[in-house]
């Protein structure tokens, strides 16, 4: 099982439903979307790494 | 004339106008909110928002399907634990699918007899994905019951 792969499939579908619920113009939802998505995946793994020194 | 008589007074002009009824503030149809529930894009579908209500349809169930993968445990309600009843409002928001998940677990007559602090929400505690699918379970229940209040929300005619 690979923590970081459903880590991102959890974001994708997340960030998918809430494009298509908050925006009704392709472009905003595109742009929601990729907002979403990578603040989702790359705070994670930011905050991953920020919590490496802690045992 | 006291105080209290002109404190009244002055208040008002404030509420009448919060009691004046403005134009698409009627409400949803009951029957409409349940179908939105039970199969999660339905009621996108019959306001006409075909698009939206297959992805929302596509996304609810795909997260639904990773948790059972995942041996997440449909959330059922234990008389121990009070906040197991969050995790039963979650997991029944998936609409037919966690009804038909606990229906392949406990059978009709179980799921009738058994409710609701006999009930198996299925899954296993022992294996890796358990809490994985849990979540994802979780986010398919509240994805779905968003979607309803948007269904509400459009059927009200307070957005597109």
């Amino acid at each position: 099982m690979d923590h970081l792969l459903l880590m991102i499939w959890h974001a994708l579908l997340v960030s998918v439903f809430f494009a298509f619920l908050w925006r009704s113009t392709a472009a905003g939802r595109r742009n929601l979307f990729l907002k979403t998505f990578l603040i989702m995946v790359v705070g994670a793994a930011a905050l991953g790494w920020l919590m490496f020194p802690f045992p | 004339m006291t105080a209290g008589d002109s404190k009244s007074r002055k208040k008002k002009p404030a509420e009448t106008v919060k009691e004046q009824p403005s134009e698409g503030k009627s409400r949803a149809s009951v029957p409409l909110l349940l179908g939105a529930w039970f199969l999660p894009g339905f009621g996108h579908l019959i306001l006409g928002k075909r698009k939206r209500a297959m992805v929302f349809a596509a996304v609810v169930f795909c997260a639904f399907i990773t948790g059972v993968l995942l041996q997440g445990e449909i959330g059922t309600p234990k008389p121990e634990s009070p906040f197991s009843w969050l995790a039963a409002f979650a997991c029944l928001g998936n609409g037919v699918l966690a009804i038909g998940r606990l229906v392949w677990l406990n059978g009709l007559g179980g799921l009738l007899g058994g409710f609701p602090f006999g009930l198996q929400g299925g899954g296993s505690a022992s294996a890796a994905g358990f809490a994985y699918g849990n979540t994802f379970l979780y986010t398919a229940g509240l994805m779905n019951l968003l979607a309803v209040l948007d269904v509400s929300d459009i059927a009200r005619g307070e957005k597109d």
